[in-house]
């Protein structure tokens, strides 16, 4: 689902303030739109009405889980990507399939998985 | 003929076989059937008999006649017998107890039928009919008893019916009726033989040979017996061994040695029970006994006989009576003296043992003095000592003497004229002055009445006289002349009235005479014997030639000697007697008088004195002997002369002839006294055997006694010996009466020591409390025990004292024994060291024996099991099974495969309480010294603590690495950002450095508090530090102030807010306050609630620095502090550019919305 905007709009959940900030600043540098959230609530109000293409889903929202988001995104058949600094623990049965990016990772990282969302 | 049949249990079987194997024709048998009935039954015995013969089976009724070939049962609840051929049925039975029907009918069969009854014992249990058998053999019947395959007699009835020696075939069923029809084919054919008495002809002429065979043979002389009894008894045994003719039994006694021994016994049969007649016994007990026991002291022998005892029951009868009369108290001893020639019969009686039932004796007596043995009654000891039992022929030896009572009842009866008679004799020289003598009811004394005082007419009852004199010449063993002076009055009673007067009448013209014996003792005189008698001096005697005229004496001896040696009359004529001085011819007439049998007893001699002589004038008329008469005077004077010398020789002849006779006499006298003495002397020999023989039973018992006593002695020596427990045996004075060897250990025992006080024996032990020690027990007869304790490494013991009883029950002493405890009491204290490591351990212990029960669980284990003792000890193992396990523990505990050493497993475990606990176990097999396996050891240890350190470790692993990816990627934050915002790597490396420290600042905070959080405060100090003037970082600055509460911000809070912190503090030392000396800088803070949550609002204010410009571009530090930390704190922050300095007000809220 693509808006009318030239840009494509992007959910960045993230609740590391300087995490947060280097991803929106290289997101905006790669020509995507960026709605910010630290807190799950605030996360699951976005997905719910904002009009986005593609989220990045950190796991742990200040100790929440971002899995409602997810849910929400599927329903809306918005594309994304969890991003965790847990390891490659097992992700719950309904998640196992999607991408993870492991914390720390780099701008080529970002770019191969939004481009492999945007394709699919 | 009537047979009576007798059944019990099994009967009916018998019953059919008995009359499926009899012919209809049975010639004149009847058959009775008596069968133990249910008294409440009716009985179908008629008609089920009935089914197997022809003949009419009827019931018995009372009045019934028995008919030949007809076959009588016996109705239920009910007595039958029999009465001159006639049923009489009495009802109702019996009680239980004295319910002997077949015993009942056999005897009133013996008693109506005599010789005719038929008795026949079938199958059945108990003894019923063995009695009633006896009674019908004494009258001489038939006896057969069944047996089984193996033809010996089935056990029950019939066995016990065999055990009476008096059965004469013991046959299967189905061979019985054709010997009944054979025995009765023989009967008719000795009946037709038979005279009116019932005895048949031929066997009176071959009794002698009989008896003769049997004196041989078995040693006793019947031919004294009674006649008519002998030969029905030979008589019956002809009819058992089916012999046709008398020479045929005969020739049959010669074949089969053994039948010499059963016509013994058949002539012995005797009927005897105890108390047989009591009205006899109850005139004994108020006539004799009273006055047996009057005058009696107490060391008195009460002597009693009783001949013919048979199997005993009169001698213990009697024994009875007199211990009842003389009650227990009476010190009188009672010698019993039982005898009978049957020593099979004396043999039983010996034993005192009678199957039941006994018949005469009362309940109570039965009580008192028998004691029941199974079936049997036996004789108690205090009777049975009162016996004495011996085998002993009260015909053949000599009797006894000084009895006080004689009792010989129904043996008489046996016996012909002269036996009884020498009997009675026998029994008045055996009896002491006064004492009793008692036969049966049909016995008498007939011509002894004149040795006796009758006391009890109707029951016999006797005392003997005193004046009347027994001589032992009279006793049975001198039997050449066994009744010879009895003829005398026998004679005498013959003599009637008319005979008397006719010799009267004669007797002027008969010849004087006189009737003499053997012995030449004058029996008669008749006539003038006067005329030639003339008595000699001296004792006054009836011998003839004691009394008779000298001159006439030896013609008459001679004659007399004649006529007896030859028998024959003996006639002298012409004695010449000188009568009153004048010349007499005499006829001398010896006529013999001959028995029956020829012998010669008597003799009669006459004297037949002819008319006197005409007086010759011979010399006279003869004229020749005119030349003669000198010389004839001459003759006759010297034939005078001769005679007269003659005279003298035969007085002198007879003068000598006297001496030699009375010398003769005094050695007959003499003689019969030792004969008397001998005879009392084998009388004496004869109770020294008795009582040799019950000396030699004593000394047999003893003698066992003896040597189990020995055995028991050595093996009390060997135990003593071998035990290694230190065993005394003292007596009340402390006197050692015995030691084992190991006592020697603890008292300087030696050899001798033995009835010396242990006082004197210096101990090795420390125990001075002994003396008091044995006095104690003494008193209060209990066991005392005590622990001797050695001093250093000596040994422990354990002392038990307790008094020594002997067999008595008495106490003599005490014993004591010493018991090395020394490694017991090691391996208690051990085991209780053990016990308290397992109480006291926090871990559960628990054990289980070989059976997989639970046998030990330590106080640890009900804690952790939630299971107390009570609840698991006993239980099998499997019970602490969990629900959920794994393979491992249910190998464990289910299928006991165990491994061979130690092993350790985990499992979870859950309370009764629900509660679950993580346990590990280890497990150590428990084994003896030779490795052998018998016990299981289980520790389980609650893991719950480590498991849960294991995953709190393991979620701080996660924790950290997040952490430390979390910091990088900050890290890389920074770094990008500052990298974006530094004008060259010099100053890039100065902020980033910077950066880098603040943010290492506040990670040293948060790791003292193991990232719990870092205090507010601390974090402030740590970023303005560089900035103060002084080094007190405790103290306020002159240029910073610092105020707020203790605020701990949690990890999160802390690195936001000190980064931001950082920003302001870089930026007042470069730009603001803190670049001059005079600029300051407040930073306060406080908390407060907001949406119920609580906010921390901080506030940074610049004073005093140079004046301050908005920034041209927003820089790091700005966006950080305006957008990351509410960004990230969810909270609100105001960053303003004053001229007077900057401010910034940071409010965030410190905890996070749960959602």
């Amino acid at each position: 689902m693509t808006t009318d905007c030239v840009q494509p709009c992007i959910l960045l959940a993230e609740d590391e303030m300087m995490l947060a900030m280097m991803l929106e600043d290289r997101l905006l540098a790669s020509g995507y739109n960026v709605i910010k959230a630290a807190r799950l609530s605030r996360c699951l109000e976005l997905a719910e009405s904002a009009s986005i293409d593609l989220a990045i889903l950190d796991i742990n929202l200040a100790g929440d889980q971002s899995f409602p988001v997810a849910m929400v995104l599927r329903r809306r058949g918005i594309p994304f990507v969890f991003s965790s600094g847990y390891g490659d623990q097992d992700l719950p049965e309904a998640w196992r399939n999607e991408k993870v990016l492991q914390k720390p990772y780099d701008s080529r990282q970002l770019t191969e998985a939004l481009a492999t969302l945007r394709i699919a | 003929m009537i047979v009576g049949i007798g059944a019990s249990a099994g009967g009916l079987e018998a019953f059919k076989a008995f009359f499926a194997h009899m012919p209809v024709d049975s010639g004149q048998l009847a058959f009775v059937l008596v069968q133990h009935l249910a008294p409440d039954h009716t009985s179908l015995l008629a008609e089920l008999v009935g089914r197997n013969t022809s003949m009419p089976v009827i019931e018995a009724a009372h009045g019934m006649r028995v008919e030949p070939r007809h076959i009588y049962v016996i109705p239920p609840n009910a007595t039958l017998t029999v009465e001159n051929s006639v049923l009489q049925v009495s009802k109702p039975a019996p009680p239980r107890e004295h319910r002997w029907p077949i015993n009942t009918f056999f005897t009133s069969l013996a008693e109506d039928q005599g010789d005719c009854a038929v008795c026949v014992v079938l199958a059945g249990t108990g003894s019923d009919g063995a009695q009633g058998l006896r009674a019908v053999k004494d009258h001489g019947g038939l006896a057969l008893a069944q047996s089984g395959f193996d033809h010996e007699a089935m056990t029950g009835m019939p066995a016990n019916a065999v055990a009476t020696g008096l059965v004469d075939a013991v046959l299967p069923v189905s061979d019985m009726p054709a010997r009944l029809l054979a025995y009765q084919k023989q009967m008719h054919a000795a009946q037709r033989k038979q005279g009116s008495d019932g005895v048949r002809g031929d066997l009176a002429a071959h009794l002698k040979t009989i008896c003769g065979l049997l004196h041989a043979e078995v040693g006793h002389d019947f031919s004294q017996y009674k006649e008519k009894t002998l030969m029905r008894r030979i008589q019956r045994r002809m009819l058992v061994v089916q012999a046709e003719t008398v020479t045929d039994y005969i020739e049959y006694l010669d074949q089969h040695p053994n039948e010499h021994e059963l016509l013994f016994r058949e002539f012995l049969i005797g009927v005897t029970e105890f108390f047989r007649d009591p009205v006899a016994f109850e005139a004994l007990r108020t006539i004799a006994v009273p006055a047996l026991l009057a005058d009696r002291a107490g060391d008195d022998v009460l002597r009693v006989w009783v001949p013919g005892c048979a199997t005993g029951e009169e001698a213990y009868s009697i024994a009875i009576l007199l211990r009842e009369a003389m009650g227990s108290q009476h010190g009188l001893k009672v010698k019993i003296f039982a005898t009978d020639i049957d020593d099979q019969a004396i043999g039983r009686a010996r034993a005192g043992r009678y199957r039941a039932p006994l018949n005469g004796i009362s309940p109570e007596r039965l009580e008192r003095w028998f004691s029941k043995d199974r079936d049997d009654y036996c004789v108690v000891k205090q009777i049975r000592e009162m016996c004495i039992f011996s085998p002993h022929s009260v015909l053949k030896d000599p009797p006894f003497s000084r009895m006080d009572l004689v009792s010989c009842r129904n043996l008489l009866i046996y016996l012909g004229n002269d036996l009884q008679q020498r009997l009675v004799q026998s029994f008045h020289y055996a009896l002491r002055p006064g004492g009793f003598l008692l036969l049966g009811t049909s016995e008498r004394l007939a011509r002894n009445a004149r040795l006796f005082t009758e006391r009890d007419k109707k029951q016999r009852l006797y005392m003997r006289r005193d004046d009347a004199d027994t001589r032992p010449r009279d006793l049975p063993n001198m039997r050449r002349h066994p009744v010879e002076h009895a003829t005398q009055t026998a004679r005498q009673q013959g003599e009637n009235l008319i005979d008397r007067r006719a010799r009267q009448a004669l007797e002027p013209w008969s010849p004087a005479y006189v009737v003499i014996n053997a012995s030449h003792d004058v029996l008669r005189f008749s006539g003038d014997t006067g005329r030639y008698l003339a008595p000699s001096a001296g004792a006054a005697s009836l011998n003839l030639f004691h009394l008779l005229d000298k001159p006439l004496r030896g013609a008459v001896h001679a004659a007399t000697l004649q006529a007896f040696a030859d028998g024959t009359r003996v006639i002298r004529e012409e004695l010449a007697l000188l009568l009153n001085g004048h010349e007499r011819s005499l006829r001398l007439i010896v006529e013999p008088l001959a028995e029956g049998d020829g012998k010669i007893e008597m003799c009669v001699v006459a004297f037949d004195e002819l008319e006197p002589a005409p007086h010759s004038t011979g010399p006279a008329t003869d004229g020749e002997s005119g030349g003669e008469p000198g010389r004839v005077r001459t003759l006759e004077d010297e034939l005078r002369e001769t005679r007269a010398q003659l005279h003298t020789a035969v007085d002198l002849h007879e003068m000598a002839s006297e001496d030699l006779k009375s010398a003769n006499e005094e050695y007959q006298s003499v003689n019969e006294e030792l004969q008397s003495a001998n005879e009392e002397l084998e009388t004496s020999t004869e109770e020294m055997q008795s009582i040799n023989e019950e000396l030699q039973t004593v000394n047999v018992e003893l003698n066992s006694k003896n040597e189990a006593l020995n055995r028991l002695n050595s093996d009390i020596r060997n135990l003593l010996d071998s035990t290694h427990i230190a065993t005394l045996f003292l007596d009340k004075d402390l006197t050692i009466r015995s030691y084992t060897p190991a006592m020697t250990e603890l008292f300087h025992l030696r050899d001798g020591d033995k009835g010396r006080p242990i006082t004197e024996i210096s101990p090795r032990i420390n125990y001075p409390e002994l003396k008091s020690d044995v006095a104690r027990v003494l008193l209060d007869m209990a066991v005392t025990e005590r622990t001797l304790r050695g001093d250093g490494d000596a040994p422990t013991f354990l002392l038990r004292m307790r008094p020594y009883l002997t067999v008595d029950n008495l106490v003599d002493g005490v014993v004591l024994t010493f018991v090395d405890i020394t490694e017991s009491q090691r391996l208690n204290n051990e085991h209780a060291r053990l016990a308290a490591i397992v109480n006291s351990s926090r871990d559960a212990i628990f054990g289980f024996s070989m059976d997989e029960r639970i046998s030990s669980w330590n106080a640890s284990a009900e804690r952790i099991f939630g299971l107390s003792a009570d609840q698991v000890v006993g239980q099998p193992l499997s019970i602490l099974l969990p629900s959920e396990s794994s393979e491992e523990t249910r190998k464990f505990f289910a299928s006991h495969e165990r491994p061979k050493r130690l092993a350790e497993f985990e499992m979870t475990w859950t309370r009764p309480d629900g509660e679950s606990v993580p346990l590990a176990i280890s497990y150590s097999p428990v084994c003896s010294q030779d490795g052998t396996l018998f016990a299981g050891k289980l520790v389980a240890r609650d893991i719950t603590e480590r498991v849960r350190a294991a995953r709190y470790t393991e979620m701080m692993l996660a924790e950290l690495n997040h952490r430390v990816k979390n910091t990088l990627a900050t890290v890389q934050a920074i770094a990008q950002q500052t990298i974006a915002n530094a004008p060259n790597l010099p100053a890039f490396a100065e902020s980033f450095l910077s950066r880098l420290l603040a943010l290492s600042h506040t990670h040293n905070l948060l790791a003292q508090d193991a990232w719990i959080g870092a205090s507010l405060a601390g974090i402030v100090k740590n970023e303005l530090a560089p900035y103060r003037q002084d080094s007190d970082s405790r103290m306020n600055d002159a240029r910073m102030r610092l105020q707020g509460d203790e605020i701990t911000l949690p990890s999160k809070q802390a690195l936001a807010i000190s980064m931001a912190l950082h920003e302001l503090a870089t930026n007042a030392g470069k730009y603001g306050s803190l670049s001059v000396p005079e600029g300051r800088v407040a930073v306060t803070w406080t908390t407060h609630m907001k949406d119920q949550r609580l906010w921390l609002l901080l506030q940074w204010t610049e004073t005093g620095g140079p004046t301050v410009a908005p920034p041209t571009r927003r820089g790091f530090g700005s966006r950080l502090i305006g957008e990351g930390v509410p960004y990230e704190l969810d909270g609100e922050v105001t960053l303003a550019f004053s001229p007077d300095g900057v401010t910034c007000v940071i409010d965030v809220p410190l905890d996070e919305v749960v959602s």
